[in-house]
């Protein structure tokens, strides 16, 4: 079956932000396939390059990329929300004249159209967070 | 392979980004021919009536309520039992361009379309 996930929950506040990560793995270990992964509202904080969480706590943010590499996954972050809450790609922070970028490999900044377009074409939409 | 969306506001209008960003994300879709159904409900029906959140150095969210219906979102459905328990009187919700429809078995609406996008 094809899933999208929504990421609601920011890493590290929100115990939806792991616990999609968690199903993401689960799904795919159980044959499903995952068709896109929308990080909005707080839940855009998953693709900051910057988080540097304890040695003793999960690295929420490396699972998500080694998961995006094994799987060529699509994590999309939205955009509108992205920039609101200061997670920027490169073009981004240089076209909105801002002193750093911060969005993390493994992730795509696109529009809203994206979560639209995956719940048409999903049989599952699943929200973690929020 | 077109699919039947449900969004369901949930948030007042203020207290959490979510009453925003997901009347963006319905707006968003409606603009790509994906106009989903929108169910107000529990302290979502707060983003319904009037507000004046200058005060609080907000924007209006009414006016992204206000362009559901040029979006082709001409129906609102509204929990009916969300707006008794929270002492607001249906008839004072009213939206140029839109109908108002009051649910009263939320479940069973929901259960009717495809997926649901809660914000």
């Amino acid at each position: 079956m094809k899933f999208t996930l929504v990421v609601y929950g920011a890493p590290h506040a929100s115990e939806g932000a792991a616990s999609a990560l968690r199903f993401a793995r689960a799904l795919l270990e159980a044959g499903h396939s995952l068709y896109r992964v929308f990080f909005y509202g707080d839940g855009v904080h998953n693709g900051s390059a910057l988080a540097a969480p304890p040695q003793d706590e999960q690295d929420l943010l490396g699972q998500w990329q080694r998961l995006q590499q094994a799987h060529n996954l699509d994590l999309v972050v939205c955009i509108a929300a992205a920039q609101r809450r200061g997670l920027l790609s490169e073009s981004e922070a240089s076209r909105l004249e801002k002193s750093a970028a911060n969005l993390a490999t493994g992730f795509t900044l696109a529009g809203l159209g994206q979560l639209a377009e995956a719940a048409a074409v999903c049989e599952r939409v699943v929200t973690f967070g929020g | 392979m077109s699919k039947s969306i449900l969004a369901l506001c949930r948030q007042a209008p203020y207290g959490n980004a979510l009453a925003r960003e997901g009347l963006e994300a319905v707006l968003a879709a409606a603009a790509m021919d994906q106009t989903p159904a929108v169910l107000f409900c529990g302290d979502g029906v707060f983003q319904l009536v009037q507000q004046s959140p200058e005060g609080i150095g907000e924007k209006n969210l009414r006016r992204n309520i206000q362009a559901l219906p040029m979006f082709g979102v001409e129906t609102l459905h509204i929990c009916r039992a969300s707006l008794q328990q929270r002492g607001i009187d249906p008839v004072a919700i009213e939206l140029p361009g839109a109908e108002i429809q009051l649910v009263e078995n939320t479940t069973a609406f929901i259960d009717g379309f495809d997926h649901v996008l809660s914000f």
